[in-house]
């Protein structure tokens, strides 16, 4: 009953984060169910299970699939066959079978060594961990002590508990003991009891269709593989195609450096495939993009430089308010770095955090946390020269019309929509480095498709939301 | 038994495959939709464009800039003081009222007797008006001069000093688009000649500040204004 009420809440909580997953494919943002109560949405603002659904480990085959193959998905699978093996357990009343039980219990070992290492991924890289997720570790964990338990009492025998001694009474044979004293697997008790042998008195507790023969048990493994793969193939057959949208969204009109504005954001990368990356240093979601981005293991293939872009009125005119506090202050000292921007830059997302929080309470707090990491740059920070450099970060920004809005990624002067910087980042980028390989990578427009219901797009999100 | 355990099979397996599969055609269909509408995004990048720039400000800014060569193509720098006086049509009152709502974004460079030469502090100002640009498009030094002297010395003292106030920040900012953004007016002593209201913007000279002082001058300011 444990191993069955696990794997029935782990189902559900599986399936509320596979849908929560899935309704990304529409390119849109959307809330997410984030509670320990199934089916409660989280509130605004970012939750651990953003975090988790945005981060690289929440899919696999992300470079097959826009989006990967959400491991929820693969999670769901192994609990509704965890849900069917307890069931079946009890219709074929082969409870108290050591190999049935042994085999659950060893199912049950995959859910909860994946539930481990995804917690310790959780607390050791994303430093965060989602409510849906939780519940599944919880489920992973009682369908395992559940499994264990009922293994331990099978083998024990179900008269353990009554100091009973146990017998199998074989078709046409005397009661055997069943503790392993004789090849049992491949015999077919036609009944299992216990039995008080002092007396001979045989008290039936269950009928069994047979111990589990060791067919029977290649049988349920390859029933579980199929519970697994059947989703994942016809996910990989059914998901939208996403690559029509590569080079439909606003391209560099002026892509030249005349302003010489553009800094390195990671060291020279020979033979890369040119790439500008609009950011801000203290923009929660460039921090997000930049890890993506080395998760992904494509950074190599780029040669990166980057066009500031502070979402913080103190310098930039087109917001209303400082929507990440410090940010202009930071931008001078990745301007004013030179040959250094990519350690100023890394610190700053290092430190974002922290700057943005002092900077909100106190407007200088940011140029000392720089002067205090980065002495060599005091003199420049501040300085006309500096923030006449930054300003023409923005001017850029304007000459190229580009959206209020970072992180915007151009590949070879063609943009990496925004709707694809997160969870589609691996399949679109690798697709765009192909496609540059193949000289095929080209503004493209975008084909239409028939009118549907129109629905609110991503890019309508606040201006440096988290994405 | 079996049928039982056929059934629970097959609806324990349907569920993660269907679920998924209804999940995915949503989506999909979603994908569609949003395809053919256009898309709510996020505004684009633009110059500023504060209040203070009412109609009547932007066409006679617009008139200043083209008969001054910074818009229209004309390859023509700076203006002469008749050619200011015919484009803004107005008294020189109205045309210094024209800057009041700058304050905040200029200062008056003040110069010795007869003199165009910029000392630290003049340099310091310059730098620190020019560098808090933000996302003006336009840029103006205008430059004049007291009456004391001939009407031809006074238009090229003052046509030097906007001159000087120029070559500090083609040296110092090498900024490509200075000539797209810098318009530079001379008027001597015959036009548009500061008031003492003036003496509350930023000044490179502390003190006093009379109007002969106040006009040995080169006012510098950015103008938040699209055209």
């Amino acid at each position: 009953m444990v191993v069955l009420a696990g794997a029935i809440v782990g189902l559900v909580f599986a399936a509320i984060s596979t849908y929560d997953f899935v309704q990304h494919l529409d390119r849109q943002v959307h809330s997410l169910h984030c509670s320990f109560i199934p089916g409660v949405s989280h509130g605004a603002g970012e939750s651990g299970c953003q975090v988790a659904m945005m981060s690289p480990y929440s899919s696999v085959f992300r470079s097959h699939v826009w989006g990967g193959v959400p491991i929820a998905l693969a999670a769901m699978s192994v609990f509704a066959f965890l849900t069917f093996y307890a069931l079946d357990l009890m219709v074929t009343r082969r409870k108290d079978d050591p190999r049935a039980t042994g085999f659950l219990a060893a199912a049950t070992l995959l859910p909860a060594l994946t539930s481990l290492v995804m917690l310790v991924i959780s607390l050791a890289k994303l430093g965060t961990t989602c409510k849906l997720c939780v519940c599944i570790y919880v489920a992973s964990a009682a369908c395992l002590v559940g499994g264990i338990a009922l293994w331990r009492r099978a083998v024990r025998g179900p008269g353990a508990e009554q100091g009973l001694p146990v017998a199998v009474v074989r078709r046409g044979s005397a009661a055997v003991d069943p503790r392993g004293r004789r090849d049992r697997h491949h015999e077919d008790p036609a009944f299992v009891g216990t039995a008080k042998t002092t007396s001979a008195r045989l008290v039936a507790v269950g009928v069994a269709t047979g111990a589990a023969s060791t067919r029977f048990l290649a049988g349920m493994f390859g029933l579980g593989v199929a519970f697994v793969v059947l989703p994942i193939v016809l996910y990989l057959a059914m998901a939208p195609d996403h690559a029509r949208f590569i080079g439909t969204c606003e391209g560099l009109p002026h892509a030249d450096d005349s302003y010489g504005v553009m800094v390195r954001i990671a060291r020279a990368s020979p033979g890369g495939v040119p790439a500008i990356e609009v950011l801000d240093p203290l923009c929660p979601a460039c921090r997000a993009f930049e890890q993506r981005l080395a998760a992904s293991g494509l950074a190599d293939r780029l040669d990166r430089k980057a066009v500031v872009f502070p979402l913080d009125n103190a310098c930039n005119w087109m917001v209303t308010e400082a929507t990440h506090p410090g940010a202009c202050t930071v931008s001078e000292a990745v301007l004013c770095a030179g040959a250094k921007a990519p350690d100023v830059i890394a610190w700053a997302f290092e430190a974002s955090d922290r700057i943005r929080s002092e900077a909100k309470a106190d407007p200088a707090a940011a140029a000392r946390l720089v002067k205090q990491r980065f002495p060599e740059l005091a003199s420049c920070v501040g300085s006309p020269d500096a923030r006449s450099r930054l300003n023409k970060s923005l001017r850029w920004i304007v000459a190229n019309n580009l959206r209020v809005l970072t992180p915007q990624v151009f590949i070879d002067n063609v943009k990496l929509c925004d709707e694809d910087v997160d969870l589609g980042l691996e399949y679109t980028l690798s697709t765009m480095l192909d496609r540059h390989a193949h000289h095929a990578l080209a503004p493209a427009p975008l084909e239409k498709a028939p009118p549907g219901k129109p629905a609110p797009t991503r890019s309508a999100a606040p201006p440096g939301a988290a994405r | 038994m079996t049928l039982v355990r056929a059934a629970i099979l097959v609806a324990l397996l349907a569920i993660p495959a269907a679920m998924t599969g209804l999940w995915i055609k949503s989506a999909d269909a979603r994908l569609a939709g949003t395809a053919a509408t256009p898309a709510e995004v996020a505004p684009v990048a633009a110059a500023s464009d504060v209040g203070y720039c009412n109609p009547e400000l932007k066409r006679i800014l617009r008139r200043v800039l083209m008969s001054c060569g910074l818009v229209g193509g004309n390859a023509a720098r700076g203006c002469q003081p008749i050619q200011a006086k015919n484009v803004a049509t107005m008294s020189g009152h109205d045309f210094n009222a024209l800057f009041k709502p700058m304050q905040g974004r200029g200062g008056i460079v003040q110069f010795d007797k007869d003199k165009s030469d910029l000392d630290a502090t003049d340099l310091g100002l310059v730098d620190q008006v020019f560098a808090d640009q933000r996302g003006a498009s336009w840029f103006f030094v205008v430059a004049r001069s007291s009456p004391e002297g001939a009407v031809e010395h006074n238009r090229e003292l003052s046509k030097a000093r906007a001159e000087a106030v120029m070559t500090h920040l083609r040296e110092q900012f090498k900024d490509p688009d200075l000539d797209k953004e810098v318009g530079m007016l001379w008027l001597g002593a015959e036009y548009a000649q500061l008031e003492t209201e003036f003496c509350d913007w930023k000044r490179s000279a502390s003190g006093a500040c009379s109007p002969e002082q106040l006009n040995r001058s080169a006012f510098v300011a950015w103008i938040d204004c699209q055209l």
